[in-house]
Formats: structure tokens, sequence, C-alpha cells
């Protein structure tokens, strides 16, 4: 018996272990890296030598105000983007799910399409389209007798900018998974509900959301972390501008450690980032649990 | 089954590695560059026509988007993996020469047959290759900023000369003059169109402080002067003409974008961006260089350059240089693509003459500016773009805007100056 069970053991390990060297090579060994980078001073172009500094990155971050800018960028992308993200991608959930399985392929897919652009080509194209003088929706609402809206030129207009584009482009994934969040809830609660008389919206409030909880969880956990790494739309929509209001963090660490090569500057950015990231992500775990 | 994978992929790996290096009568280079664009497919071109004039070497071309490239050569290069060859822009030459994995390319320079001669080559373009008694690379090309306009829209507003063809502005009276006639409301029958418009707002302010005699740094580029007078002069010049409504304020790339609509007269942009206009068949545009904003003409401009990397010798070396040679004596077939040849006999033929948008661009090569040759330049540009949109969107004047500058680029002077200088940085390498 003990015999087998270690060898159950050992092939359970066996079976595991290509993923396991994958990720210790891929994650766990640059992750260490990373945070020994982020105590050093390692700038590829100056002149001193690497040199262990404790955490002085982490001081000059907390000291530097393109830091809290890019901070403040990224937090104000996380708290527009996240909440709406869950709930448009909800309502379409439950909207998909209700029409006929024939017409629910159609849909799925016209959602999730933009999710399969790259970011390159979506961004150019919003860029695009979005532009004050030159673009495409002010030219439609100039028909209309509407002034240009300067839709990433102002600094109060272009995140929220971003943040349409990236409900576009974004909303296709989560829609997918709550869809199928919902197509596991066995019938069998619905037809008692409806035994019961429960309505179309009681039946939502009563058994699918509560139902979908695990899975809600997982979206909102996922969109979040997504969220807080956000990079390619401001980068390729703004640049981070005008005047820094969409420079987010991770743009920050991408200029600091691969553009002016200051790499222990940009690891102990990422840190704090993780930090951040890790700490919502519990914080979150913890208030789902409770409900 | 991953292990044999992984396995399978290491087996595929070297096998390949094998077949590139492996004919011992042939030596294999790699030459890397960022031409993603169209001009990459010229460039594979003329890599093809060498490989096969060459029998001898095999030339294996690797692109990448620009900024990629630099990380990527960066990063290979002080593993000492860099690439035989390898393309730079001026702008960041710097870096790579600090990095200390640059070979100086002055032996390619000469009289000799095998050798590039250097009176064929514009003085002021070496001159800013020169490094420490030095040449580290040698230009390919040179792509100055110059103007582009309508010449349909510069027709309507009636700017034409005696024969009724458009006529450019040369001076700033005459540049104030078509912006103000060119701008027109949008109407029923029409949309509304610009003068002038912003596209690359850095390099437009950049020439025009040259032309106001302002330069960014002292001479021995350890003293930011960017709030210098004539440079605050030359951006509130910029300044003024959003905050007169002569123009819009900065939309980066889609002020080129209403140009290719045909709804701005003019545009200050490099020569690599006529590829763009030659598709758009029914824009109606021509070049000229820029009109004198200031009280001296200057361009902005950059060049691509060749450089090789430092430890290489015998056959590499050999067929490392022959390929700069190949390539610089047929910088003909580089410029169709939106450049400029440095090389004067090439830039005499009937064919450059006939290049209209590039020969009207290297008008200017005798007073083109490059910028500030530092490893420290992605920072200072970035301080140098902050000021130029916080002055152009009217959020500060100019003159805060570039003093807020001038301290910040100071401080990251202060940092690269700890433990001494990159060039003894380079020679510890």
């Amino acid at each position: 018996m003990t015999h087998r069970l270690r060898l159950r053991d050992f092939s359970g390990y066996a079976f595991l272990l290509p993923y396991l060297v994958l990720f210790a090579v891929f994650l766990l060994l640059p992750l260490a890296f990373g945070l020994w980078l982020s105590v050093m001073r390692y700038e590829l172009l100056s002149p001193e030598p690497p040199k262990f500094i404790g955490f002085d990155n982490y001081r000059e971050a907390f000291g530097d105000p393109y830091f809290w800018k890019a901070l403040w960028a990224t937090a104000r992308f996380v708290v527009l983007t996240s909440p709406l993200t869950v709930l448009i991608a909800l309502a379409l959930a439950l909207g998909i799910s209700a029409s006929s399985p024939r017409r629910q392929h159609i849909y799925r897919l016209l959602v999730f399409l933009p999710t399969m652009i790259t970011i390159s080509v979506a961004g150019l194209l919003w860029r695009w389209m979005l532009s004050t003088d030159f673009g495409l929706f002010n030219a439609y609402l100039e028909r209309f007798g509407i002034a240009h809206i300067p839709w990433l030129t102002d600094t109060r207009l272009a995140m929220k900018s971003i943040v349409l584009m990236t409900l576009w482009w974004t909303i296709g994934g989560p829609v997918v998974i709550l869809l199928a969040g919902i197509k596991q809830i066995p019938d069998v609660y619905y037809e008692a509900a409806a035994l019961d008389g429960a309505t179309g919206w009681k039946r939502v409030l009563h058994i699918t959301l509560p139902m979908l909880k695990p899975v809600l969880l997982f979206v909102v956990v996922l969109n979040v972390i997504g969220a807080f790494q956000v990079f390619g739309q401001p980068f390729m929509m703004t640049a981070g501008g005008p005047e820094r209001s969409t420079f987010v963090l991770v743009q920050y660490i991408y200029v600091s450690s691969f553009l002016n090569y200051r790499l222990g500057y940009g690891a102990a950015m990422s840190w704090i980032l993780f930090a951040l990231i890790s700490a919502f992500s519990i914080v979150q775990f913890r208030l789902m649990k409770e409900k | 089954m991953a292990i044999c994978l992984i396995a399978c992929v290491f087996t595929g790996f070297t096998s390949s590695c094998d077949r590139v290096t492996g004919a011992s009568d042939v030596t294999t280079i790699r030459f890397w560059n960022g031409f993603t664009g169209p001009d990459g497919r010229t460039m594979l071109a003329l890599i093809k026509r060498f490989n096969r004039d060459n029998p001898d070497v095999n030339v294996v071309m690797q692109r990448m988007e620009w900024a990629t490239y630099y990380n990527k050569l960066f990063v290979a290069g002080l593993g000492g993996r860099a690439p035989e060859v390898f393309a730079s822009h001026r702008s960041a030459l710097q870096r790579f020469i600090a990095g200390g994995f640059v070979r100086p390319a002055d032996d390619l320079l000469g009289k000799n047959p095998d050798q590039i001669d250097p009176d064929d080559v514009d003085a002021n373009v070496l001159a800013a290759l020169e490094q420490g008694g030095h040449h580290w690379a040698i230009p390919l090309d040179v792509h100055p900023e110059g103007m582009f306009y309508n010449r349909a829209l510069f027709r309507a507003a009636g700017i034409v000369d005696e024969k009724g063809e458009a006529r450019p502005p040369t001076n700033r009276a005459e540049f104030l003059d078509a912006v103000r006639r060119l701008k027109h409301d949008r109407t029923a029958a029409s949309p509304q169109t610009w003068g002038y418009v912003f596209t690359w707002d850095r390099n437009e302010v950049y020439s025009v402080m040259r032309q106001f005699g302002g330069k960014l740094f002292d001479p021995s580029l350890t003293r930011a002067t960017f709030a210098d007078p004539r440079n605050v002069a030359a951006l509130d010049f910029m300044a003024s003409l959003v905050r007169d409504g002569l123009t819009t304020q900065p939309q980066g790339p889609q002020g080129w974008m209403g140009f290719r609509q045909g709804r701005v007269g003019m545009v200050f942009q490099g020569i690599f961006m006529m590829p763009d206009l030659r598709r758009d068949t029914d824009l109606d545009w021509a070049a000229a260089p820029l009109p004198l904003l200031g009280d001296r003409q200057a361009a902005w401009a950059d060049s691509h350059s060749l450089c090789i990397r430092k430890d290489l010798s015998g056959k590499e070396l050999d067929a490392a240089k022959r390929l700069i040679k190949f390539l610089s004596d047929n910088s003909l077939d580089w410029a169709e693509g939106g450049q400029v040849p440095v090389r004067k006999h090439l830039r005499d033929s009937d064919r450059f003459r006939a290049m209209k948008a590039q020969y009207e661009f290297s008008r200017q090569i005798p007073y083109i500016t490059y910028c500030p040759p530092t490893e420290f330049v992605f920072e200072y540009l970035t301080e140098f773009d902050e000021a130029i949109e916080l002055a152009l969107r009217g959020t500060q004047s100019a003159q805060q805007a570039l003093a807020g500058a001038d301290v910040k680029v100071q401080q990251v002077i202060a940092r690269y100056q700890r433990g001494g200088s990159s060039q003894q940085h380079a020679e510890a390498r």
C-alpha cells in the first residue's frame, strides 16, 4: 500500500515536473533576480559599476513625482475600467445566454472579435478614430453640429477615452468566461424557482448571481490584475500624454528599464506594483469569501 | 513528453545553427537593423544582391522594430553576442560607444578602392560620427526634416508664383502669411483646413530653436541650457501659433494624418515619411526646405549609420567592411525609399535629381543639425518633450517649461557623472 502510494506520488510529481521546471526558470528565477536588481544600482549606461544600495531605489521611487503621477494614472484606469468591464460583461453574458442557441454563437463571436485584434492595430485604429481634428468620431459629430471633442488631447478626457477603447477591446474575454459559468448552473434550480413562481429578474438575483460567484471572483481578480498592468493602450494611443495624464506605471517601468537602462530602479517599481496587485487580489478574495 | 519536446527543440536549434555556419568557405556575418517598414524590403533586396555578388560571404539580416531592436542589440552587445554589423541612428550611437562594443570605422575611410573616400561624404555628417579622434560608424544616409506642402491648397489660397504654381514659404513672414491664408473654417461644402499643424513637435521645435541660435547643452555636454533665451524665444514663437489660433494643439501623428487627408497646407516632417505620400495618389503634394523662421538656417536631421562589432578580425572583419562599402556605394537604391545619400557623387547623379522630394530635402545638408550626442539621449528627450508639450498646450510659459526641464536634465547629468565619463566607461569595458 505504502509502496503503491509512493509510486503514485512520484508519478504525480513526474507529471508536474515539466511545468515546475518552466515555472521556476521563467517565473521564480526572474522574480528573484528582479528582487536582487531592485536593491542594486544597476544602470547599464552609467560609468558606475553595479552596487548594492539597499532600499535606495524604493526611496527614490517614493520621492519621484513621475512615479506618483504614473501610479495615479494607473489607479484611475483600474477604478474606471474594472467595475465597468465586469458589469458590462455580466450584462452581455446574461443577455446572450437568454437568446436562442443559434444566435448565441453569433453574439459571442461578435463580442469576442475585437479581443483577437492585436493592441498595435486596435490602438492605431482608435487613435485615428478619436483624433480631435482629423478623426472619424468628431467628423460624424460635426454633422450634427456638435463641436469637436478633444478625446485624446484633454487631460480630463484622455484616460476615459482609453477606458472606452479598452472596454471595446477586452470585453469579449470576461463575457465568454461568464457565459461558460452561466451554462454550468444546473437547470433544476431554475425549474424549481419557476414552480415557486420566480420571475426572470428574481431568478437572476437569487440563482444566477450566487451560483456565478466563483466565476465572478475569477473575472474580477483577473481584470483588476490586468488593469494594473495596462501598457499597450496608452502607449499606442497617447504615448502617456497629454501632460502625462495617461502615463501609467508599467510604461514608466518600461521607459526606466528599457530606454534609460536603469534596471535597478525599474525593478524596484515593478516590485512595488507587484505588492500592490498582490494586496488588491488578497483583499478581493477575502471580500468575496466573506459574502 | 515535455523533456522529449525540449530535446527536440534543442536538437533542432543545433542542426539549424550548423546549417548556417557549417560551410567552411563561406563567412557568415549577421546584420541587424530596425528597417521594418518598406525600407526593410529595399535593404533586403540589397543584401540579396550582396550575397549574390559575394559568394564567399553570407549576410544574414535580422530586422526588428527600432525600440525592441535597440534593447536586444544593447543586451547582446554587453553579453558579447552583438551582430558583426549593425545599424544605429546617429542619435543612439553614443549609447553603444559607451557600451564598449563598437569598433572604430576609421580604416573604412580612405582613398583605396576598397575604402570610402571621406571627401565624397559631407564633412558635417562625417563629423557627427566622430568622437575622441575616431569615426565610430559609416553614415548610410541622412534624413533631415523638411517641409511637405499641399499644392492644391496653396493654389486655392492664391499662394502661387508667376507661373501659377504653388509657392512654398521661405521665411517667417511668408510662413505666417501662408498659415493664415490656408486656414479655413468648415463650411457646408468643405471641411476645416489648417495652414500648418504639428506632426512631431520635438523635431519641429528643435529645428526652430537651432534657427534661433539656441542649443540644449554647453559644448562639454555637462550643463543643460534648455532655458537659454534663444530656446525660449523659439518655443514661444511655436506656442504663439497655437495661442493665436493659427494651428491646433499638437496631436502627434494625427497631424500627419490630417495632411494626408488633404486638410493641412504645410507640415514639417522627416523625409522618411515620403513613402506614405506616394500611396496617396490623389494628394497633390511637394517638398521644400524648412522656411527660415529664426535668424539662421537649420533643420533637424539624423542618420542611419553602419557599425562593426569591436572584437571582429580576419575574414569576418573583411566581410563586414565589404558589406558596409557595398551598402554605401549603393545608397541611391536606399534613397528611393525616402532617404538622402551622404555620398556626394551619388547626389550629383541625374537619378537622384529625379527624386524630387529627396533632392529638395538634401539642399539642407549644409546646415542640418543633429540632437546632442549623449548616452542619456532618451532621458533628456523625455524632459524636452514634456517642456514642449507644456508650452504648446499653454499650461506653462516657454520660460517656465524649459527652466523646469533644465533642472531635471541637470539631475540626470549629475547621475551620469558619478564615477567618471562615459568614455572611461567604454574603455574599461
